[in-house]
């Protein structure tokens, strides 16, 4: 297998595994609005040259991986493959002036600082949720609930986000 | 699927997340209780909606056939009406109501008895004037339609005039707002009948004549056709009581009655002319009789 893919390989079973045992466990007994979603950090942390496509195939993956334990197919999938395809854009516009020197691995504040990797990834968690809670309720009749759910899973799936970018500090 | 697959890496993100998407909403409406309900309850609505639009733009386009037909089937259950109020004559006497049963079987008492009175013509109001001192309305109906002079007109609510003159194709109707009307009409508490007038002014009030003064009539009291003039069937609308009391100062032993007629001569559109089946017959009878002609 490349190796530069190895470290991804390794995020996608920790995420997912602790995504499955431990944070659904907590928001299952905390309530319906305590939802940290911190596999979308797999996809976050793909490497910058991979190309869309494998991107969005990958974040597919995952979702489903984690939609076994979720018990609901297709819906963390769904919500993965279209922040996998977002994460280009948003990555494009958060481009250095000069473009991506080529020495960038991953999306992270080794490279890029931790001012630009916040912002680039409070917006990518901000469309992951809002994309997930509208495919898991289903309807705009909804749409102030899917709103209310997506910012608090926002909040607490950042700081969650934090720590372990702070624990890992991800550079491949 | 190899093939698939290279196709859409080749092919951008674009496309496969377009596929990919797909792929999950598939999923998700077919594995998914919740989702599958509202997948299933909305496509069931849009197609609904569909259906229901298509349904009002077909009906848009025959909307004057339904109009024709509705006025067609009013006018042939104004018919029915009108005949059932002339059947219910034999049964109300005692009398007749015995002698019907014991020899329905005898049909010339039983046609007797049955036969209808009235044909309904159903025609549409397209001229009427309200503020002349003579005031007309022209029907879409003539004599083609079987229309003749002095058929009686009504509309659902109430009387409509009399048919002066007649073309092939349209009627001119002397509207009850003209000063030569005469619509023969009851108090429906006594059955007493007078005369309905109008005496110019006001289109929303006529004036009934000739109820004899010992009939306590109050304001409110229902006005209904008397049947007795041939042109009209009985007991049809015509209005209500505005103002009792007056006594007619042209002839003291009756009194003068406001009306508010039932049927709003200003607005009046869908009307039906009604044929009375013996008119000629109790026409005739009544020139025979010496001093009538």
């Amino acid at each position: 297998m490349n190796s530069a893919l190895m470290p991804s390989v390794w995020r996608f079973v920790i995420l997912v595994a602790l995504q499955l045992l431990l944070l659904l466990q907590i928001s299952q007994s905390a309530g319906t609005y305590f939802n940290i979603l911190i596999y979308p950090l797999f996809i976050f942390f793909l490497p910058l040259r991979l190309a869309t496509p494998y991107a969005i195939l990958l974040g597919f993956a995952c979702g489903m991986a984690v939609d076994f334990g979720y018990s609901s197919p297709g819906v963390h999938a769904s919500a993965a493959a279209f922040s996998a395809f977002a994460r280009s854009f948003i990555f494009g516009f958060f481009e250095p002036k000069g473009g991506f020197s080529g020495k960038e691995n991953v999306f992270s504040p080794a490279y890029f600082g931790w001012a630009v990797f916040l912002q680039v990834l409070a917006a990518f968690l901000m469309l992951h949720l809002f994309w997930y809670f509208s495919v898991a309720e289903f309807t705009y009749v909804y749409f102030s609930t899917i709103l209310l759910k997506t910012l608090a899973a926002w909040v607490l799936t950042m700081i969650f986000a934090v720590f372990y970018t702070l624990l890992f500090n991800p550079k491949r | 699927m190899i093939k698939l697959l290279q196709v859409l890496l080749r092919n951008g993100g674009l496309l496969t997340f377009v596929v990919v998407e797909i792929i999950c909403f598939f999923i998700v409406v077919q594995f998914n209780e919740r989702q599958g309900a509202i997948f299933s309850y909305s496509t069931g609505l849009w197609g609904g909606n569909l259906l229901q639009q298509r349904r009002k733009v077909a009906d848009y386009f025959s909307l004057q056939e339904q109009v024709d037909s509705l006025a067609a089937e009013n006018a042939r259950l104004q018919e029915i009406l009108a005949n059932r109020r002339m059947m219910q004559v034999p049964y109300r006497d005692t009398f007749y109501s015995v002698l019907y049963d014991s020899i329905s079987h005898i049909d010339s008492i039983r046609r007797r008895a049955t036969r209808p009175e009235f044909h309904f013509i159903a025609a549409k109001v397209v001229g009427n004037t309200v503020n002349n001192t003579n005031n007309w309305l022209i029907l879409n109906r003539g004599s083609d339609d079987g229309v003749k002079a002095d058929f009686g007109v009504v509309s659902a609510q109430g009387v409509g005039g009399i048919v002066r003159h007649v073309t092939p194709k349209f009627s001119m109707v002397m509207s009850p707002l003209h000063p030569e009307s005469r619509i023969s009409a009851k108090v429906k508490k006594y059955g007493a009948f007078g005369s309905l007038i109008w005496e110019g002014g006001d289109p929303e009030r006529m004036t009934l004549k000739f109820i004899p003064r010992h009939f306590n009539i109050s304001v409110g009291d229902t006005i209904l056709t008397s049947g007795l003039s041939s042109m009209f069937p009985s007991d049809h609308p015509v209005g209500t009581v505005v103002e009792a009391g007056e006594v007619d100062p042209e002839n003291p032993y009756f009194w003068r009655l406001l009306i508010k007629p039932s049927q709003d001569m200003t607005t009046i559109s869908h009307v039906y002319i009604v044929d009375n089946l013996f008119k000629t017959e109790i026409d005739s009878l009544i020139l025979k009789t010496p001093g009538n002609e």
